[in-house]
């Protein structure tokens, strides 16, 4: 489905001088200098792949999506997305992809969203009677229901994604790209937009390329990943994988009612490990940080073990974060 | 917290520089406006007497010239301000600890030394060498001419603001703006000295701010008014700036309840 | 044809939108009104100190105001959007959004918008035009009547072309909304008998940023002391002209948005 070999991309960016004398001499001279935003990448991804494609900011993650969705012309390599070429093609290409763009709306501002579904219905040419399937089927899955007379103007950010995610589908894209898809929102509308995602990818075989930093994104959608860091490929590959080296790590802070010195109980001495937090460097003693590896011993158990032998007063439990993990992957390698 | 106004000012001062382009296609642009001005009053007297009110060509050219390098101060914040309603950023601007109108007017006033040195400067050069206009008739006409016209670019500032607060009451800036501009380029006497106005028009705009921003300064400037009579018009314009900048923060103060208890 | 009718739901759409803030939609007619209700005003108190400009009675300059406030409705009305290409689209990255649509991205950018305003324009160019007519003594065919509609389309048409070629701009330096802004400003006064500029100023107005084809040439062609009845039957060949320019210029526009990103 999706094609790339030695893919590269350069910029020119220009530079100037900080203050204001910077600003003044920027209008009679600037210079130049060119940054690499993507560098010699190569990966295939067949029909029906649903592949995270994760990095930090300004690694190359967005430049890639540009060029497979037309928006952008490489500068060498190849790319192509269902045998055509994007950024030759770029209007046939269009018609066959999908897209919703993290905080970005694709949806008009001022106009309910159901006269927006009906302009992309003419701007797709989707014939009328799939059109009305799929919306009464995204209506569904994503209870869009009561939305559709609102515009985009007066919905929450969970409203807005759901509607946002229903366009991208409209016209049964062969490939849709999801940049940050969940971000910020809460849990129960993760979920429905999960669902919505792995409903789409088995209904239609969607191919579905996904960035995110929500590594329950991933572990929920995704059945590949691909890590690009510096605009080179680090890893592509199973997400298994990754995970059994560095997913389950996970870290617990709690909070104890006393301060009156801690040792680590009996139980967990050889499976759990003190790590300094943030909070305790910022001078809350009675704050206590454990880290350990999920697949040696659950977070119930450290819990548990922990409200044995101590009054705790709160705890909260660290996320994985994608950041995180490239950066294990850069310091102790794969 | 002068020193922090004055530092939102030099900022937007940078910003303007950032742009490039806007810098030399707005210097450019004022001179060609200047340009077909020129032609524009010199064929009119070519067809026509050689006075009007009392204005000779020279004199005309002198006023025009004036009154758009004035009349090009009279805009401020309020496109900021309207533009900060509509995204909803008052209500976090509220949190900061300055005071939102007076911040805009410090970027204003940042956003006008930029303008002075693409427009005003250019158009001086411009005028003197290729127009020759007229210098001030005396000393104390140009002593008086930049006080006036200080006065005048306040009222405008405040009289933007106003404009901008309306975006609370309604969607259509873009086109509360293009009506001030209207309103400003016409009653402020930039388009059309004030003196050829028709007889019940001038009685009319003798009540309202807009010549305190324009006509009233360039009158100064050309010595058509003069002495006492001139002090008068000063100290209208002085009446003006307080009673436009009362009315912002006495709309600004109910918009504001509106904001705290609506939330927008 | 599926432009077109694409044009129509898009249209559609806007309406509802008008009609949703009816405030705000007369808000903006009345503006739009009020200001070229101003420049008359200027024109009229300036002719009630002479006779004619250059040999152009009153009427005659409303008649060339009356064709360039309706050419230019045309453009204000359906191409509005061109203005704030760059502000709108292209600093912010949302111009992406139009690439991957599967319609020529020129299209969709003029469709997004309805400029309500524009009826403002509309309404005082029909009022001055037909308020100038009735005082020239023109004799009316069927044939003038036509040429009068293809010059006012023609003098839309180039209003399009030169904003639409400085918007462009807007694909190399972000923003080039100070140029369009300076490059329309100049039209203001192409509305005036050309005659009264220096040959330079004439020569840019005609040959350079073509304005004098959206008012005082295609109004020449109906004053037969005008002198430049031959030259006003240019006007529709230039808009041809300069629309093609123009479109050139956007495809390249675009090839170098597509190679840099922004």
């Amino acid at each position: 489905m999706i094609d790339v070999q030695n893919l590269s991309k350069q910029y020119q960016i220009a530079k100037r001088d900080p203050g204001l004398a910077g600003a003044v001499k920027s209008l009679f001279s600037r210079k130049y200098e060119t940054k690499q935003a993507v560098q010699d990448i190569s990966f295939q991804i067949q029909k029906g792949e649903m592949v995270g494609y994760i990095g930090a900011n300004g690694a190359g993650k967005s430049t890639t999506i540009k060029m497979l969705s037309g928006i952008l012309t490489p500068s060498s390599g190849v790319v192509r997305v269902n045998g055509i070429v994007p950024y030759e093609n770029r209007r046939r290409n269009a018609s066959q992809i999908g897209a919703v763009f993290g905080q970005r709306t694709q949806l008009f501002w001022d106009i309910p969203i159901r006269e927006s579904y009906h302009l992309l219905k003419h701007i797709y040419q989707v014939p009328e009677t799939e059109f009305q399937q799929r919306l009464e089927m995204f209506t569904d899955v994503l209870d869009l229901g009561p939305l559709l007379g609102i515009p985009v103007r007066q919905m929450s950010l969970g409203q807005k994604m759901r509607a946002e995610l229903a366009a991208a589908f409209l016209h049964n894209p062969a490939v849709v790209f999801l940049d940050e898809p969940t971000i910020g929102l809460d849990v129960a509308v993760k979920d429905r937009i999960r669902a919505f995602i792995r409903e789409m990818n088995r209904q239609q075989e969607t191919t579905v390329i996904l960035t995110t930093h929500d590594m329950q994104d991933i572990e929920e959608i995704c059945n590949r990943i691909i890590i690009i860091d510096g605009g080179k490929i680090l890893y592509d590959g199973a997400l298994q994988a990754i995970k059994e080296r560095f997913g389950d790590k996970r870290t617990i802070h709690f909070d104890l009612e006393k301060n009156d010195g801690f040792t680590i109980p009996y139980a967990l001495a050889t499976r759990v490990e003190q790590v300094v937090s943030h909070r305790e460097a910022a001078g809350k003693s009675n704050s206590i940080s454990l880290s350990f590896n999920n697949a040696e011993i659950t977070a119930a158990e450290v819990i548990s073990e922990m409200m044995q032998a101590y009054t705790i007063r709160d705890l909260t439990i660290d996320e994985v974060h994608i950041e995180q993990i490239v950066k294990d992957i850069y310091e102790r390698g794969l | 917290m002068i020193r922090a106004y004055y530092e939102i000012a030099k900022s937007q001062v940078k910003l303007d520089f950032a742009y490039g382009a806007w810098f030399w296609s707005s210097m450019v642009s004022s001179i060609l406006q200047m340009l077909v001005l020129f032609y524009f009053w010199r064929a009119v007297y070519a067809n026509g007497p050689s006075e009007l009110h009392g204005y000779k060509l020279d004199d005309m050219i002198t006023y025009m010239v004036v009154a758009s390098m004035i009349g090009g101060y009279t805009n401020g914040a309020g496109g900021k301000l309207a533009e900060d309603i509509r995204g909803g950023l008052v209500a976090i601007e509220l949190m900061r600890p300055y005071d939102q109108l007076s911040k805009l007017v410090a970027l204003d006033l940042g956003g006008k030394f930029g303008y002075f040195l693409r427009n005003t400067v250019p158009i001086l050069v411009l005028a003197f060498l290729f127009f020759h206009i007229n210098l001030p008739p005396s000393w104390g006409a140009a002593a008086m001419f930049p006080l006036s016209t200080a006065l005048g670019v306040l009222i405008g500032a405040q009289f933007d603001l106003l404009v901008g607060i309306m975006a609370f009451y309604t969607v259509n800036i873009w086109g509360l703006r293009v009506l001030r501009d209207a309103v400003l380029l016409f009653f402020t006497g930039q388009l059309v000295p004030v003196m050829l106005f028709p007889e019940w028009l001038q009685s009319v705009n003798r009540f309202l701010p807009f010549q305190s921003m324009v006509y009233v300064p360039v009158s100064i400037y050309t010595g058509a008014l003069r002495g006492a009579e001139a002090w008068v018009q000063v100290g209208i314009q002085a009446a003006w700036l307080l009673g436009v900048f009362l009315l912002v923060r006495w709309t600004w103060s109910r918009a504001m309840r509106k904001v705290t208890i609506f939330g927008g | 044809m599926r432009y077109l009718r694409l044009y129509g739901h898009f249209f559609t759409a806007q309406l509802k939108v008008m009609m949703e803030y009816r405030l705000d939609f007369l808000v903006g007619v009345f503006s739009v009104v009020l200001i070229q209700f101003t420049s008359v005003f200027f024109v009229k108190v300036v002719f009630d100190q002479i006779q004619s400009l250059n040999g152009w009675s009153f009427y005659e300059v409303l008649f060339i105001y009356g064709i360039a406030s309706t050419g230019r409705s045309i453009h204000h009305i359906f191409f509005d959007n061109l203005w704030t290409i760059g502000w709108q689209y292209i600093r912010n990255g949302e111009f992406d959004r139009f690439l991957i649509r599967p319609v020529n991205p020129l299209f969709h950018v003029i469709a997004n918008r309805v400029q309500q305003d524009g009826f403002g324009q509309l309404a005082i160019g029909l009022i001055l035009l037909l308020t100038a007519i009735s005082h020239l003594s023109i004799v009316w065919t069927v044939g003038k009547v036509l040429l009068l509609i293809v010059m006012i389309l023609s003098s839309g048409a180039v209003f399009v072309a030169v904003n639409l070629f400085f918007a462009t701009l807007s694909f190399w330096m972000v923003d080039s909304l100070p140029i369009v802004v300076g490059v329309f400003q100049v039209a203001e006064f192409a509305r005036y008998p050309l005659t009264i500029f220096s040959k330079e100023i004439r020569g840019l107005l005609t040959w350079v940023i073509p304005y004098g084809f959206t008012a005082f040439y295609p109004a020449s062609a109906f004053i037969e002391h005008s002198g430049y009845q031959s030259v006003a039957l240019l006007t529709p060949v230039v808009a041809v002209v300069s629309c093609w320019i123009a479109y050139w210029f956007w495809g390249k526009g675009l090839r170098a948005y597509t190679s840099t990103g922004s």
